[in-house]
């Protein structure tokens, strides 16, 4: 599991896991304002300050890294509805996919737009500034001391207890799971080699079903253990943990809540001034440098007589122009054709890691 | 004075599981006359059960007409075949039946005075502990620490007074130091040991262990059982304890409780339970072998029971059965013949399965090292047991040959290729395991379906698949549930499911993860009788077990591992003689191999393993 606690002995470690929690309500409570294209740069500030957090609480970077690989399907999701439907910011077209004109040509939501990216970039931060809260709480806060905390509020016992079981019973079924398709895979049932369309109909029944059963069994248990181990007895139980506020928990709670009030100020009363034209400035100043290196290694030109190549091979040409820009000559042909021998490689590395035919 | 409001409690169980039925006419006033006799009544005895008769909710008799009374301070080993109601015995004493289990029930139950019928369970609790058998589930929180506070932070203990407590509890199970580990960082035994301590922080007056060592090593069993004697005597606390171990309980239990199908077949001390050694195996209970050799032996030789009933009853361990032997061997009662032992057959040189320095670590947030440089060849037609301690390197080690894990360093081969480049369905073909626990492969309708299973992934025809189902379900004794949902089964017959699919896989190699987890005497025997058989027609058996008394009968070869390598290598008769390795183990030889090793001045030419072996060494002396 990727995002369990483990002990670091940091400042954020023994800080008080309520200042944490607040710390993710901040984040929703700024998320939820952050509508605009130009918010941009403040959930950029707010995801860099938040980064301070993760290096404070020494928080694996590999965890961040498995985090945007398993949003990256939505990311790239997003950049594409967006860019071909959001059409109130910069029209200008980065990729003409196909032509689908509506109202009379005035808008083609076959065009992918400069604005529609950003705005499904603005939605991608969004998620990002609250993704990347969540570990800061639960990567640096022992369960014990989250029980602790939360009966300190009042939260029930028994709210308290089925949110502990949960946290228990996510490594507990992925052990099972484990267990079960090695069990599985002693007898002769390959998951690995079965096409997708199989997996879906009947490949995921051995797996699926002792999965249950095994976890009806063991919930079935787990009240047997919990009753012998008196749970309820006292309407009071001991806390362990000490969870007193301490210095340090009131500097986060200063931390966090200027914070988001600086980002506040920057959202309401200076919104695009200093850190719009900052991120201007840093964009265009990346995109003319790239784009003068090209031309000066004549890669610009190579891309353009790809391009006209690529125009003149009869199928290809006819999804639309899909090549045919103006704009930002041929990129599109760079990212088809890197896309093209991603797919050859994957497919080779395939056919390759294919093991020996059976024996008999 | 104050006033118990057990009344109250008890309307409020009942609104909460409304599903069980008691006697309906005992809802009515009169029930209440039991309660307030209950709580004046202050007896000697912890634990009194007088003619306790229990069914299940649309289920079978589990209990019937048991009656016993436990003092105080004594530790009673309840023994018994699976499915013989020992758990739901467990459960009476501390309330998880009517709260949990439904069902009805005659007899009355009082437990330190209390009647867990009328008593809610959270007050139960607070007198009695239970550990249950399956160490996984009862972990109900997410590190060893916490798990140590929790039960009795739940009683409210002070603070202090729960540190002192986890820490002493770690201490006497031995897991001081893992207190930062999650539950998926410890192995098996661990988890056992942890259940256990957990237990122990309730400080409870009564504790209820339910085969608290089934996964543990010989040494570790030893020490458990140690730990529950010592509370017994310096605590006074009561403890009740189910496990198949007789060599243990038969050494510390003040009393012995055998049930057979529910109903109580003996009860009393040690040695009157034992003597009736014939008796016992009937049921599915295996005496320690110091009391079988002494019953077989007083049946071959006059007057051999009034020798030992003088000399303070059936021996039950091994220094009480030498110090016997040597007296009557001295007085030329008994003389020793030695009789060759029956050796294996010399296999060829033919490798089946073979590990070559192999060195494996598991990827983790604490990479463990489970295999150091390990080199091991099998050869067609032997029967190897791997023995060690918890958390050796045993599992992992066999995990290779079927390709589950691949080496860190080092080559694994199966009949000379590289397992890396074969199919699953090829290394299905040749080797088969049966793990620890059957549920991780049952998911079949029916048992014939579960059987098919395996087959039809093979690819075989349709009429082979119905003759190998046929042949394996005869094997292993199951035709007669071939329809029925394998969960529906006890344990020990899914375990057998889970047998038998491997065995109609056909396979040259028949590895068996643990055989005696949570198998009865007999259960464990079957598995093992099944393996000989095969192992006959000329397959290749890997066993991994804790169970000396099992691999000393039926294994030929010993593979000894200890922290991921391989100390020992060698035939089972000449392993035992190493004493060193066995310790640096964890583990000891049988019963009847030590005392055959004591033997030896008076003419035990070789180690013994059987009781047949050692009692056909032994003949009248005729001196008096």
């Amino acid at each position: 599991m990727a995002f369990e606690y483990v002990k670091k002995d940091t400042p954020l470690d023994r800080m008080n896991p309520l200042v944490k929690l607040l710390y993710m309500a901040f984040a929703l409570l700024l998320v939820v304002q952050c509508t605009r294209i130009d918010t941009i740069s403040i959930l950029l500030i707010w995801i860099l300050i938040a980064s301070v957090w993760w290096i404070v609480g020494k928080v694996e970077l590999k965890s961040l890294g498995f985090l945007i690989k398993l949003l990256s399907f939505l990311f790239v999701f997003l950049f594409i509805v967006q860019g071909l439907t959001y059409r109130f910011g910069d029209q200008t077209v980065i990729l003409k996919l196909f032509d689908f004109p509506v109202a009379g040509g005035a808008v083609n939501y076959g065009e992918l737009t400069v604005g529609g990216v950003m705005f499904g970039l603005v939605i991608a931060l969004r998620v990002i500034a609250v993704v990347m809260v969540i570990p800061i709480f639960t990567m640096t806060s022992p369960m014990s001391k989250i029980s602790g905390a939360l009966t300190r509020i009042h939260v029930p016992q028994k709210v308290i207890f089925m949110f502990i079981t949960a946290m228990r019973f996510v490594p507990l079924v992925q052990e099972s799971m484990d267990n079960i398709i090695e069990a599985q895979k002693i007898r002769a049932f390959d998951l690995d080699s079965a096409g997708i369309y199989q997996k879906l109909r009947r490949a995921y029944i051995p797996i699926i079903t002792p999965l249950l059963l095994l976890m009806f069994r063991r919930a079935m248990d787990l009240e047997v253990a919990i009753n012998a181990r008196a749970f309820g007895a006292k309407k009071k139980r001991t806390d362990v943990e000490d969870i007193s506020f301490k210095a340090r928990d009131y500097i986060g709670i200063l931390i966090i809540i200027s914070t988001f009030l600086l980002c506040m100020y920057l959202l309401y009363f200076d919104p695009t001034l200093i850190t719009w034209n900052i991120l201007v400035m840093l964009v265009t100043g990346i995109s003319s440098a790239v784009g003068g290196a090209l031309y000066t290694f004549g890669i610009t030109n190579l891309i353009t007589n790809i391009n006209s190549a690529l125009l003149d091979i009869p199928v290809l040409n006819v999804i639309g122009g899909f090549f045919n820009q103006n704009l930002l000559t041929g990129y599109g042909a760079i990212i088809a054709i890197l896309l093209i021998i991603y797919i050859v490689y994957r497919l080779i590395r395939r056919r390759t890691k294919k093991k020996k035919r059976a024996k008999i | 004075m104050v006033i118990p409001n057990y009344w109250l409690h008890f309307e409020i169980s009942c609104i909460s599981c409304d599903i069980f039925v008691r006697n309906q006419t005992d809802l009515t006033n009169a029930s209440r006359e039991p309660v307030w006799q209950c709580v004046w009544k202050m007896t000697e005895n912890s634990i009194e059960i007088s003619k306790l008769t229990f069914t299940y909710e649309r289920g079978p008799l589990a209990l019937q007409d048991v009656t016993l009374n436990v003092k105080k301070g004594e530790i009673v080993g309840v023994m018994g075949a699976n499915g013989s109601g020992k758990t739901t015995l467990c459960f009476h004493l501390n309330g998880i039946i009517p709260t949990v289990y439904a069902g009805t029930e005659k007899g009355s139950i009082a437990m330190c005075g209390l009647d867990p019928w009328e008593t809610p369970i959270i007050d139960l609790s607070q007198k009695a502990s239970m550990v249950l058998q399956d160490p996984e589930t009862q972990f109900t929180t997410t590190d060893v620490a916490s798990e140590l506070y929790f039960g009795p932070a739940n009683l409210g203990v002070e603070k202090e007074e729960i540190f002192r407590r986890a820490g002493w509890a770690a201490e006497v199970c031995g897991i001081s130091g893992l207190e930062e580990r999650k539950p998926q960082e410890l192995s098996g035994g661990q988890k056992q040991r942890v259940a256990l301590a957990a237990g122990l922080t309730m400080l409870p007056e009564v504790l209820i262990l339910d085969e608290p060592t089934s996964q543990l090593d010989p040494v570790g069993t030893t020490e458990v059982f140690n730990v529950v004697n010592e509370l017994a005597n310096s605590q006074d606390m009561t403890i009740v304890i189910t496990s198949h171990k007789t060599d243990e309980v038969a050494r510390l239990a003040s009393k012995v409780l055998v049930l057979k199908e529910g109903e109580m077949i003996a009860f009393g001390t040690p040695k009157e339970v034992f003597s009736q050694a014939e008796l016992l195996n009937e049921v599915g209970v295996n005496p320690p072998a110091a009391a079988s050799l002494a019953v077989a032996l007083a049946k071959k030789i006059p007057d051999f029971e009034e020798k030992y009933q003088k000399s303070g009853g059936i021996p039950l361990t091994v220094k009480e059965c030498y110090d016997l032997l040597k007296q009557l061997l001295d007085e030329g009662y008994l003389k020793i013949e030695w009789h060759e032992p029956a050796q294996p057959k010399k296999v060829e040189d033919l490798p089946v399965l073979e590990l070559e320095n192999v060195t494996f670590t598991y990827p983790a947030r604490i990479p463990v090292t489970a295999l150091r440089d390990v080199n091991l060849t099998v050869n067609k037609g032997e029967f190897v047991a791997i023995i060690g301690q918890n958390g050796s390197g045993k599992t992992t080690l066999v995990k290779h040959f079927l390709g589950l894990l691949e080496p860190t360093e080092g080559a694994v081969r199966v009949d000379g290729e590289d397992v890396s480049e074969l199919t699953i369905g090829s290394i299905a073909k040749s080797i088969a395991l049966i793990l620890q626990n059957p549920d991780y492969q049952l998911f079949s309708i029916s048992v014939q379906k579960e059987l098919e299973f395996g087959l039809r992934n093979l690819g075989l025809p349709e009429e082979e698949i119905l003759q190998r189902v046929e042949a394996a379900l005869d094997e292993v004794g199951l035709e007669e549930v071939r329809d029925i949902f394998p969960f529906r089964l006890s344990f020990g017959d899914r375990r057998k499911v889970a047998a038998a699919a491997g065995i109609a896989m056909d396979p040259e190699v028949l590895i068996l993860d643990e055989p005696t987890t949570a198998q009865d005497f007999v259960g464990r025997h079957v598995l093992c009788q099944i393996a000989t058989k095969m192992r006959d027609q000329g397959k290749t058996i890997i066993m991994i077990s804790h169970d000396m008394d099992l691999v000393a009968q039926y294994a030929d070869r010993l593979v000894v591992m200890a922290e991921g390598q391989i100390i020992a290598d060698g035939p089972k008769r000449e392993i035992f003689d190493m004493k060193d390795e066995l310790e640096q183990a964890f583990l000891k030889p049988p019963q009847i191999t030590q005392l055959s090793q004591l033997l030896r001045d008076y003419g035990i030419k070789e180690n013994l393993v059987t009781v047949e072996e050692l009692e056909k060494c032994f003949k009248p002396g005729g001196g008096f």
